[in-house]
């Protein structure tokens, strides 16, 4: 966890927060049916709340301005009873949510914009370590400021994801929301769809199909035999979905049976196939958070509230080839304040870019937020 | 209606013909039953279904002395079996007519009477093809219950949110559910009297079915299959065990009649235990919560595939691990 532990610090976050929710409350989109929503906040002393429930959005803001948390989270599900606990709430089904984190891509050049920082002094460290030099604990996070090379696969990956659920799983473009987290990733909710009712078990063969997990062989068309293999298309062609997709791929069509046995053979019979086939596929698939979308009780973060690991908001794009995450979701104030760096950085923020030397510095407040809450900085009174 | 004698039609044929179990007593009306006794024994001592067909005033009322014969038993492993039996007995005449037909119209009537009308599904005939297709919702609420790979999503034909299927593949679908309707209307039967002749029947097929019973549902599994042996020891020793395996065990457990109780104490060394959390997964699990379906345990074959499966020697001809020691107690 990403803690926050200097007072100086949290005061200036919670002040400039508190100003956001007041002045820019028509950023906050709440989902429908807000009363049947669970709330959860996270406050600055990182101590959760959740069963929270209001009747309209205006009783939400109130309590966002008034108590100003780290994070603000709205549950997927609608229930009966929102405030009640887990047991008893009602549930009457969720908004389908897909989570496309970075970390989850692997990128070759992560280790470039990480750093890490030790929980208990706050101690940065530009390099992987194991022991915190200034007081020997072991608790380190990794703490990254995402490149544009990053930010573009992310946006590559999470295109491939609308496109399928566009094609495959035929959701309208309305109905499709995305969003950039606030840190590093994309979250994708689909509205109004007729998967609101399907439970943990049913969304987990989901995420395996956007990932292609679990594809057989004779799926499209490779059975097993005492010979090994032959081929026989299904009954049901292998014109959509995933057959279409792996057919594309090695360039077959269901009139291609000798060319098909012949690429099976070349690449050592069936075992050996099935272990391309899940290769291929996990080329050809997405990379989406399990966990986040089999969850069917899950609290997200509420679209346009702040999110407190990086001070920028759950941003909403409309055009995801267009759309700047650091441009867009970076909305707090512009006055500048001095901080104090632990490291020397890169960032760019609102299309201005800064080179932070290992010093005190005069940023925009926007900036100096962003580097605060990744425990990269202290602001300076 | 021969056919299908679950349907409406057969309950308002029943009606509109004034007929009243106690006229089963009549002796014309031993045909019917003994028809139903030797259909329960195929079941039972066989484990064949029964796939021959009578017209359909014979049908419909052999239907119902089967339900009461069933009912009258009170052996829950005959309900069960009986119940998906009638269920597979039904799937096969559905995708016989189903292939055959040529009407497209015969096809879609057909298709809304059992499909719409039973189980709220929409399906359609694809243009163009032999094809049936449903909404990817449908086809997963449904396919989810198979343990075969085979139905995950990812291999079946998927476009513009349909799922294509074989009239086989879509009749197969829906045979759990057909099987729990079966089930849910021989346990909601209400009788005051037992017709003499259904109760004298029932004596008889107790004492026939009784070696079976005993051997198939009450004797207790004595040793775990190495699967469950194995997620129960990473369990002991807190290690976080994937959702996949907590499931498996969970559904082996249930399927074994242990206490919600007992199983929901099984994850209290789970790293992430929750007690309240647990207890909802394992009830909704039990068809106790949530969707109300009674999750199975998955198959061999798909545990495999989710590198759950720590097959011996012992394992060998079994498809699921419910069955793992059954064949070592048949030789006995």
């Amino acid at each position: 966890m990403n803690l926050i532990r200097n007072n100086l610090n949290i005061t200036f976050l919670k002040d400039l927060f508190r100003r956001y929710y007041f002045s820019r409350s028509n950023s906050i989109s709440v989902p429908s049916e807000i009363q049947k929503r669970e709330f959860g906040y996270m406050h600055f002393d990182y101590t959760m709340v959740r069963h929270l429930s209001y009747s309209n959005r205006g009783e939400l803001i109130a309590t966002l301005v008034k108590d100003t948390p780290l994070d603000v989270f709205c549950s997927n599900a609608t229930y009966k009873f929102p405030a009640n606990s887990l047991e008893s709430k009602g549930w009457e089904g969720a908004d389908l949510i897909f989570d496309l984190d970075l970390k989850d891509l692997n990128m070759s050049c992560t280790s470039d914009h990480s750093y890490y920082v030790c929980n208990q002094c706050s101690t940065c460290y530009e390099n992987s370590v194991t022991v915190c030099s200034s007081c020997s604990d072991r608790n380190l996070s990794c703490v990254s400021i995402p490149c544009l090379k990053c930010m573009n696969a992310l946006r590559d990956e999470t295109e491939q994801l609308i496109e399928l659920l566009k094609i495959d799983f035929g959701i309208s473009e309305k109905n499709i929301e995305t969003y950039f987290s606030g840190n590093a990733g994309f979250h994708i909710h689909i509205i109004d769809s007729p998967f609101n009712d399907l439970d943990s078990i049913a969304r987990s063969d989901i995420i395996d199909y956007l990932s292609g997990n679990g594809l057989l062989p004779e799926s499209i068309g490779v059975r097993k035999s005492k010979n090994d293999f032959y081929i026989k298309f299904p009954k049901s062609g292998i014109s959509f979905g995933w057959r279409k997709r792996i057919a594309t791929d090695l360039g077959i069509n269901s009139l291609s049976i000798s060319k098909f046995a012949k690429i099976v053979e070349t690449s050592g019979g069936y075992n050996k196939f099935k272990g391309e086939l899940d290769k291929r596929a996990r080329n050809l698939g997405v990379l989406v958070d399990p966990q986040v979308t089999r969850d069917v009780h899950r609290i997200f973060r509420l679209p346009g509230t702040i999110n407190g690991k990086s001070s920028l908001i759950k941003a909403r794009s409309t055009d995801i080839d267009t759309f700047k995450p650091y441009e867009s979701a970076c909305v707090l104030e512009d006055e500048e304040v001095f901080v104090k760096s632990k490291l020397p950085l890169k960032v760019s923020l609102k299309g201005r870019h800064f080179r932070i030397r290992n010093s005190i510095e005069r940023l925009p407040a926007y900036a100096a937020a962003y580097l605060i809450s990744k425990r990269l900085a202290d602001i300076v009174r | 209606m021969a056919k299908y004698p679950f349907l409406e039609e057969a309950s308002v044929y029943i009606r509109e013909t004034k007929f009243t179990i106690d006229e089963l007593d009549r002796p014309e009306m031993d045909h019917i039953v003994n028809r139903a006794i030797n259909i329960l024994e195929t079941e039972v001592n066989f484990g064949k279904v029964y796939s021959g067909l009578e017209r359909y005033e014979i049908e419909i009322l052999r239907f119902l002395v089967s339900l009461l014969i069933v009912k009258s038993l009170d052996l829950e492993p005959i309900t069960r079996k009986h119940s998906l039996f009638e269920a597979i007995r039904a799937e096969k005449f559905l995708t016989d007519d189903l292939v055959r037909e040529k009407s497209i119209q015969k096809k879609k009537l057909l298709l809304h009477k059992i499909f719409r009308d039973l189980f709220k599904i929409e399906i359609d005939v694809s243009s163009g093809s032999n094809l049936l297709r449903l909404s990817i919702s449908d086809y997963l609420i449904r396919a989810t219950k198979m343990n075969e790979q085979e139905w995950k999503l990812v291999n079946r034909s998927v476009n513009s949110g349909y799922v294509y299927l074989d009239p086989d593949e879509a009749v197969r679908l829906i045979r759990s559910e057909l099987s729990n309707m079966i089930y849910q209307r021989i346990k909601n039967m209400k009788i005051k009297v037992m017709p003499s002749k259904i109760k004298i029947c029932t004596m008889d097929l107790r004492i026939k079915f009784s070696s079976h019973i005993d051997y198939r549902y009450q004797k207790p599994v004595n040793e775990y299959p190495p699967c469950i042996k194995h997620a129960i020891l990473l369990m002991s020793k807190g290690e976080n065990l994937p959702h996949s395996a907590r499931l498996m065990l969970a559904t082996y457990m249930l399927a074994l009649g242990k206490k919600i109780d007992e199983i929901v104490y099984m994850y209290k060394n789970a790293p992430d235990y929750n007690e309240k959390i647990t207890r909802y997964q394992v009830e909704h699990l039990a068809g106790k919560k949530g969707s109300r379906t009674i999750y199975s345990v998955p198959s061999c074959a798909k545990l495999l595939s989710e590198n759950l499966c720590f097959a011996t020697a012992d394992c060998k001809n079994i498809v699921n691990p419910l069955q793992f020691g059954r064949n070592s107690k048949i030789q006995l």
